[in-house]
């Protein structure tokens, strides 16, 4: 996509995914693999946000769905439906995204402050928004996402 | 000094450290707290200082171990709320925390230590004495400095030294087993620093989060090899297995699979292998403290131990330390008694205390028992009560087991005197929980004069256990063995007999008890689902209650009405054979669980394998979930969830429907009891003539007075004597009844009752008694002019005196004036009162009153009959009075059935009782009681029943 080099700014590499009709990225680097397992076992009473747990080579993974943890609204698992497991404190976490989009190459210059009228649960999740040529891509803090809160959303 | 075993020293500093750690903080909260203290806390300090008192005493570190004993004293005084803990206090805490810290970094010079400037400002808290605030604050200070420079060169060699001594003490036992020469002194310790795992037999991963482990651990070489031999043979299996699957070999795939299943039985017993220890780490230091303390306590005791070698987890060895510490020194303590005491008794005047460890079903069962005095459960429940932990009530419905259970509640204590050794009502509820984190259990068996036995259970392991899976809702769930009783299966057409709603709880009935029954979907809100076999689906499953009756009543609450019953599901399967609730697929699976408090029934839709499950945590998105102790993966690679089963009841709310089937019992005993006790008369026993005992109720009994024969005074037939510058009228029993006349003694009684708002004095002789009974009265066979009845007391005959009647009587005048009911004058309606009490003597009581004084009565034996009663003669019935206990409605529930209802809710209501205590009271008033009086006061009663008749009319 766009790949227009800044010579003062540091880049970074963004996957981008769907969520919903809504294009995110988050830092490559936090991402230890993804997969499309999607034989998840129910966790009765856990909340709401978690569809699941799943079986990775040996280790529990939580699978948490980043559409409602956003207040996006469920995300179904289709055959393009990814879970993204990330590095959390002690334990893996997985996110499912609706599908996966590129990688991309940001300028960490270039990355804008979440607009101020992205308020409620989103911008709290958010930490900026990329620019590209045509589309706009929120930027996901994902400490923030998978921080516990007292209260479930 | 001298400290003769590294190992054990090196445990103890560890361990003090890691308590010390705990306690600044705990402190600080205290401090913080203040006056509103918080149990829990000052108690985990307490045992903090408690443990680090008691290890420092079987080690001969006095100077600790009076410096911990006088913090726990004050700690001690905060728990018992003796004391408010406030900053000063809390400060010389804090600085007596250091100290010992610094002391325990310090250990082979801590009995040099110079402790007063700690010991006076502590001692002085305790006796409570003002402090000297400025005096402790300088002074502790430049001691810390002191130690500090010196600290880190000798807390060197006290933890180097000891690992390769302690590696070659380890290893003799096994030496001696396998031939492999010992590994060289920098090796013995393989560092297992949290592996990550890689393979599902990576059990180290899951230890419980609450014992905190060590980061390394020592490993017989010869078991590494092993382990190396094991994964050699596992990489030669995967290679076969490629091989095998490339090839596309099913007959060789099969042997292929059964050689990698057999290694890794192998590696996961080798690897589990790593992780056991023996006993005899922890059990090597008993004979030292046995010792010790007999030579303190002046008794002479013989320590035999057993099983040295049997092995239990790493986490469980170190786990089990101090409660097995203090176990022994109970034992010593309070088990074996003095010697001359023992040859008091014929017991030889050696105590001998056995330690023993040995398999036992798969769990090793580890036995303290001593041939002392044993433990008296008479007294343990005594000592309970008087301390407030139980009630009279409690006691007196225990079991002997139960009774000798009791040392396992907090603050129970049975040493007289708190001494250095033990009985500060610590060691015991230390014990249990410590035990219960561990899925250990306790059973103790003692008895009076010939000793005690403590037995503990405890699982080989925690990381992998046994687990039965179950289904519901189409998810697999495990449910570990430790806590599965039985597996039940109601079938189909049993389960409307068997399973019965009590409220809106579902019980089954068990061998004549009823087990409680939780549905598992219900509880965790997933799906109700039900497994149809035949179409091996899951289906949701819609079912209000488990025994589905389709609107009619539990027969628990119409016993008679069983036949009807039975035909109407002979109808019902006529008409709807195809009714799911009459197939197989209605059956009813229930895993009986039993948790240390109470036993229940899980229902759940299908029963599989029991498996072993290695248990894996729960990411902390899940931590909330409180149902499940953990999550396993299953042969097909999906995960299960373990439940914990305490959890699950607490969440069903099972711990407030009470359980066990003891429970219930035990309820219902305290209830009866409470029903007896409220029922009860009091009464006052006295005599006339020394053949003949009578009773008055006690409470119409204004005085007694010991009088002179020559003081009474016979003037104008009747007899009198002065009293309080009046003259009492005086009466005896013989007046009117066929009695004994009064005894011919100079020294009578005065029983002085109000009637009628003038004294009587009734003529007694001695002995007088009171007694509360709950027999019967007989108010038939001995019934005559002043008597009323008769009852059994203490295997006497007693006749209960009406001296309402004597008085009436002897003086009819004094009624004379008595404003009785005019029927006539007024309507021309005979009143009538209802009257229920489910005592016939009573009663017959209370409608003689009425009747006598122109009422109709119709009686009722119970609050329901009495309420359909009213129901029958609602036009005629003016009054109702009322008995308060009686069985099958009482009286504040026939008080509220009259009241809710609008054509009633007029009546006036008396309730007459025999206890007016202030909550019943109360209580009667919220119903809506309008009076209420004391059975037997006849005077009272009836002139509040005139009072409320005459408004009526």
């Amino acid at each position: 996509m766009n790949e227009t080099k800044s010579s003062t700014n540091i880049l970074v590499e963004l996957a981008t995914f769907y969520i919903g009709d809504a294009l995110c990225g988050m830092d490559i680097l936090k991402i230890q693999e993804i997969n499309k397992l999607m034989d998840m076992t129910k966790v009765p009473q856990a909340p709401s946000y978690v569809i699941g747990i799943l079986n990775l080579r040996g280790q529990i993974v939580t699978i948490i769905d980043l559409g409602k943890k956003l207040g996006l609204g469920a995300t179904d698992a289709t055959l393009s439906s990814r879970n993204i497991i990330v590095n959390s404190p002690g334990e893996h976490v997985g996110l499912l995204v609706t599908r996966l989009s590129d990688v991309i190459s940001a300028d960490t210059g270039k990355i804008e402050r979440a607009p101020a009228n992205m308020g409620g649960i989103q911008g709290e999740f958010f930490s900026g928004v990329y620019k590209t040529e045509d589309r706009l891509i929120g930027i996901l803090d994902i400490n923030k996402v998978l921080r516990l809160e007292d209260q479930g959303h | 000094m001298q400290i003769e075993d590294d190992e054990i020293l090196q445990g103890f500093i560890e361990e003090s450290l890691e308590h010390l750690a705990d306690i600044e903080t705990d402190l600080l909260a205290i401090e913080k707290a203040g006056a509103n203290i918080d149990e829990n806390l000052v108690n985990k300090v307490f045992r903090a200082a408690h443990s680090i008192k008691g290890g420092a005493g079987f080690m001969g570190l006095t100077v600790i171990q009076e410096l911990s004993h006088a913090m726990e004293n004050i700690l001690g005084m905060i728990r018992s709320r003796k004391l408010v803990p406030n900053p000063e206090i809390v400060n010389i805490l804090l600085q007596g925390s250091d100290k010992l810290e610094a002391m325990i970094n310090n250990i082979h010079s801590s009995n040099d230590e110079d402790i007063t400037e700690h010991l006076i400002p502590l001692n002085a808290i305790a006796e409570g004495t003002a402090l000297q605030p400025t005096a402790p604050k300088p002074a502790p200070e430049p001691v810390i400095e002191e130690a500090a420079p010196e600290e880190p060169a000798v807390a060197e060699d006290v933890i180097q030294e000891p690992a390769p001594q302690a590696a070659e003490v380890q290893d003799i036992p096994e030496e001696q087993a396998a031939p492999t020469p010992i590994v060289p002194k920098p090796e013995p310790i393989v560092p297992l620093t949290s592996p990550t795992p890689t393979s599902t037999a990576a059990a180290t991963t899951s230890q419980p989060p609450q014992v905190k482990a060590d980061t390394s651990l020592r490993v017989h070489v010869s078991l590494l090899d092993s382990l190396m031999t094991l994964a050699g043979e596992l990489v030669l299996s995967r290679n076969q297995l490629l091989q095998t699957i490339g090839s596309n070999d099913l007959r060789n795939a099969e042997a292929v699979g059964q050689r990698i299943d057999l290694i890794t039985s192998e590696l996961q017993e080798a690897i589990m292998l790593t992780r056991m220890q023996p006993i005899g780490n922890v059990f090597s230091k008993f004979p030292r403290v046995v010792r010790d303390l007999s030579k303190q306590l002046n008794k002479t005791i013989e320590l035999t131990i057993v099983g040295n070698e049997v092995e239990l987890d790493k986490t469980i060895i170190e786990s089990i330390n101090d409660p097995l510490t203090h176990l022994v020194r109970n034992s010593v303590d309070h088990g074996v008694e003095m010697p001359a005491d023992r040859k008091r008794v014929g017991k030889p005047e050696k105590g001998i205390i056995i330690l023993k460890a040995y398999h036992e079903a798969g769990q090793v069962v580890i036995q303290i028992s001593d041939d002392g005095k044993g433990l008296d459960g008479e007294a343990l429940a005594a000592s309970a009560v008087s301390k407030g932990l139980i009630s009279t009530e409690q006691a007196q419905i225990m079991s002997d087991k139960e009774k000798i259970n009791l040392i396992f509640l907090p603050g129970f204590s049975m040493a007289k005197k708190v001494t250095d050794v033990s009985g500060r009502g610590v060691g015991m509820d230390v014990v249990k929980t410590n035990l219960d984190k561990l899925g250990g259990q306790v059973e103790i068996v003692s008895e009076v004069g010939h000793g005690t036995t403590i037995s503990i259970k405890l699982p080989l392991t925690l990381a992998i256990i046994p687990c039965q899976i179950i289904t519901t809702s189409g998810e697999r769930y495990a449910i570990p063995q430790v806590n599965l009783e039985e597996l039940l299966r109601i079938p189909a057409n049993q389960v409307q007999k068997r399973v019965e709603k009590v409220g809106n709880a579902e019980v089954v009935r068990l061998r004549g008890n009823l087990l409680p029954l939780i549905r598992l979907a219900d509880v965790i809100e997933a799906e109700r689902t039900y497994w149809d076999s035949a179409e091996a689906a899951h289906k949701p499953d819609k079912r209000g209650s488990i025994a589905d009756r389709r609107g009619k009543t539990s027969p628990l609450f119409h016993a008679n009405n069983e036949p009807q019953e039975e035909e109407n599901i002979t109808n019902r399967n006529k008409r709807d054979l195809s009714d799911r609730r009459y197939t197989a697929s209605s059956a009813l699976n229930i895993v009986v669980v039993s948790t240390s408090s109470m036993k229940y029934g899980l229902v759940v839709d299908r029963l599989q394998d029991s498996e072993e499950i290695v248990i894996k945590p729960l990411g902390r998105h899940l931590q909330q979930c409180k149902g499940y102790a953990g999550a396993t993966i299953m042969g097909d690679g999906r995960i299960a969830l373990i439940l914990d089963v305490s959890n699950l009841a607490q969440m069903a709310h099972l711990t407030s429907i009470d359980g066990t089937d003891r429970a219930n019992e035990v309820a219902m005993a305290a209830a009866e009891l409470m029903r007896a006790q409220k029922d009860k008369q009091a009464l006052l026993i006295f005599r006339s003539s020394e053949q003949e005992q009578f009773a008055v109720p006690l409470n119409q009994v204004e005085r007694i007075e010991k009088i002179k024969r020559s003081e009474i005074e016979d003037m104008g037939g009747k007899r009198v004597m002065q009293y309080r510058g009046g003259s009492l009228a005086l009466i005896s029993v013989d007046n009117i009844s066929a009695v004994h006349p009064l005894a011919d003694q100079d020294d009578l009684l005065v029983i002085v009752f109000n009637i009628s708002s003038k004294p009587v004095g009734l003529l007694a002789i001695g002995p007088i008694d009171a007694v509360e009974i709950t027999t019967e009265i007989d108010g038939v066979t001995l019934k005559q002019p002043g008597i009323m009845g008769s009852i059994i007391i203490d295997g006497h005959t007693t006749m209960l005196v009406d001296v309402f009647e004597i008085v009436q009587t002897l003086y009819p005048d004094w009624f004379a004036e008595k404003p009785v009911f005019e029927i006539e004058k007024n309507s021309g309606v005979v009143p009538t009162i209802l009257i229920a009490e489910d005592s016939n003597f009573f009663r017959n009581q209370v409608k003689g009153y009425m009747t006598e004084s122109g009422y109709k009565v119709i009686e009722g034996a119970d609050g329901a009959i009495a309420w359909d009663l009213l129901q029958k003669h609602a036009d005629e019935i003016s009054l109702v009075v009322t008995d308060i206990e009686m069985p099958n409605m009482n009286g504040f529930e026939l008080t509220e059935t009259i009241r809710k209802n609008p054509k009633y809710n007029k009546i006036p209501i008396i309730a007459l009782t025999t206890l007016a205590a202030d909550e019943d009271i109360a209580m009667g008033k919220a119903v809506g009681i309008d009076e209420y009086h004391i059975k037997l006061d006849k005077e009272k009663l009836m002139t509040c029943v005139h009072d409320y008749m005459k408004r009526l009319f």
